[in-house]
């Protein structure tokens, strides 16, 4: 065990997860302007080349930018271990990804297939120069919580997803496309969806819940057992993807029923909370519960209706449950990291958190949001809803940047300013 | 008796418990809440000076580590400390929205730092400590906070 990991110097500078979580919100923007200057007709197929694109922008440009970011500041404080040069390997990363998926987005969109190898080998650079790192760090823990393992087994689920999804791309751009291309997809984006980051998410509000609601803990079953029985579940409907389709019900519902479980537990674990706040980010997580339910039924009925509601499935899901936490996620860690680095270089008289950002604006923000997802369900029977469902999202999105930005600002005009304290002596956060 | 791990965790979530009521109770009236607020600054206290003048010396001396992590806890004792004097005065100038802004930066600070303690500091202190952990659980409980 590395006992150095508690010292803010082995935390990552700030700019490490500002600059992923900074540009989060702007890919989902030129996501939803996509979106905006898409028939209706084209995106009802999840295979349709300008859907894949769109989904990608947010997937990885929205959601996967957020985890990565956040992932650098929670190993060494949930997990205590320090990711190796993660200065230099954070920026690696955050260069080749926004190459790989600006390339790809336009790459698919616009069926450029030259954009799309570029965008395979970038992607694939991005994610493994921070994943392998990340993984190597959690292999020096010694005292494996229930929420390092989830963090453990989601790597692991965003390792494959990631290969296959290269591979995927690769074979589009040169049109290889074999037998097992739509099973391998599935795959892919179920795992990871639900491997990568629902397990995360889980296993993150094992502590993130109890700690800062004050919340009752989750029961010893749940925090030991249900990143393995979710896990197994995901890796026996892979096999009854590729061997026999007709069977994948029965894992589906295994998994979704401990979803299920989970979401429900969220949602009384609020109830039962003794900090009396009841601000948006709570609204965040009670919207997740209800989101994460809905999609995963819509995934179980799925198998019924020929696969024809996997796209309200996955609004729910990926927009519904995951988008949410990580928006609520935003609201609190970037003004306290604005804090925190401000406050430890000596800073004194600085803005508290919740001076940082626009509550109500926060709020429109949430409204805004919530609709385009209500709205983009919508869509999918009556078209005509998809525009202003767009705008809405987009405007949402704008909204969350502005908000986002704004501790930042604070953070670049401080820290232009003469400390109230010399804190040289303590020898820390000289790095950035 | 609990190892230093437990009770030292176990006193995290005591003082998080008076944490909340202090916030419940200033969501109803401010000036209501100072008794409270004033409990959990004497606890959180107790806790850091369990901490400062125990568990981290005798940790120091059988490390010999004492510019390391107990250095940048003491240092986010002092961060807190802070925040914790700023909580009384908005109380004292009945300012809730600073309260609540600073139970805010409070929280998120008390509880990344309990983190760090409940997933490292203390499990190798009760490692390298296994053997006086009774010994320095009965210290840490009997202190006299100055």
């Amino acid at each position: 065990m590395e006992l150095t990991g508690l010292s803010t110097d082995q935390a990552p500078p700030i700019s490490v997860p500002l600059r992923f979580f900074l540009t989060a919100p702007l890919l989902a923007i030129f996501a939803g302007l996509l979106i905006f200057f898409t028939d209706a007709e084209v995106l009802i197929s999840r295979y349709s080349h300008e859907t894949i694109a769109i989904v990608h922008a947010i997937t990885i440009g929205f959601l996967g930018f957020i985890i990565l970011g956040a992932l650098t500041q929670m190993l060494p404080v949930l997990a205590g271990v320090k990711i190796y040069k993660v200065k230099l390997v954070s920026t690696i990363s955050y260069t080749f990804l926004v190459l790989g998926i600006i390339s790809m987005v336009i790459g698919l969109y616009f069926e450029i297939n030259s954009l799309n190898i570029l965008a395979a080998i970038s992607l694939v650079f991005g994610f493994l120069a921070l994943l392998i790192p990340m993984i190597f760090a959690i292999k020096q823990v010694v005292d494996f919580t229930p929420t390092v393992r989830a963090m453990g087994v989601s790597l692991v689920f965003a390792l494959l997803s990631i290969l296959i999804g290269a591979h995927l791309l690769a074979s589009h751009a040169m049109s290889n496309i074999s037998s097992s291309h739509y099973i391998l997809s599935n795959i892919h984006s179920v795992w990871a969806v639900f491997g990568f980051a629902c397990i995360l998410i889980i296993g993150v509000s094992f502590q993130v819940l109890p700690m800062f609601y004050v919340a009752p803990k989750f029961k010893q079953f749940c925090k030991k057992r249900i990143i393995w029985i979710i896990s197994s579940g995901l890796i026996f409907w892979a096999i009854t993807n590729i061997y026999n389709n007709s069977f994948n019900i029965y894992p589906k519902i295994w998994i979704s029923l401990f979803f299920f479980a989970f979401a429900t537990t969220v949602w009384i674990k609020l109830n039962q909370r003794r900090r009396p706040i009841n601000d948006v980010t709570i609204w965040y997580w009670r919207s997740s519960s209800v989101f994460f339910t809905l999609g995963i039924f819509l995934w179980i009925f799925n198998s019924f209706y020929d696969e024809d509601i996997i796209v309200p499935a996955s609004i729910f899901i990926a927009g519904g449950f995951i988008m949410s936490i990580m928006i609520g996620m935003l609201y609190k860690i970037i003004p306290f990291l604005v804090w925190f680095h401000l406050n430890a270089k000596g800073y004194m008289n600085i803005p508290t958190m919740n001076e940082m950002t626009h509550k109500n604006v926060a709020k429109f923000q949430y409204f805004l949001f919530i609709f385009s997802l209500i709205g983009f369900s919508i869509s999918y029977v009556y078209p005509q809803f998809l525009e202003y469902s767009c705008i809405s999202f987009i405007l949402s999105m704008i909204l969350l940047e502005y908000n986002v930005i704004n501790p930042v600002l604070i953070y670049s005009k401080i820290i232009k300013t003469k400390p109230d304290f010399d804190m040289s002596a303590f020898g820390i956060m000289q790095e950035e | 008796m609990a190892s230093i791990k437990e009770y030292l965790s176990a006193d995290h979530r005591h003082c998080d418990k008076i944490f909340a009521s202090m916030e419940a109770s200033a969501s109803k009236s401010l000036a209501d809440s100072k008794i409270l607020a004033q409990e959990f600054v004497d606890s959180t206290e107790r806790h850091f000076q369990m901490e400062e003048r125990v568990m981290f010396l005798e940790f120091e001396e059988k490390t010999g580590m004492t510019q390391g992590p107990t250095a940048m806890m003491r240092q986010e004792h002092t961060q807190m400390r802070m925040l914790m004097q700023q909580i009384l005065d908005a109380i004292d100038t009945d300012n809730k929205d600073k309260f609540f802004g600073l139970t805010e930066t409070l929280m998120i600070l008390l509880q990344q730092h309990n983190m760090k303690e409940e997933q490292m500091l203390y499990t190798m202190a009760q490692q390298h400590l296994s053997a006086e952990s009774d010994r320095i659980v009965e210290m840490m409980d009997s202190i006299v906070v100055e």
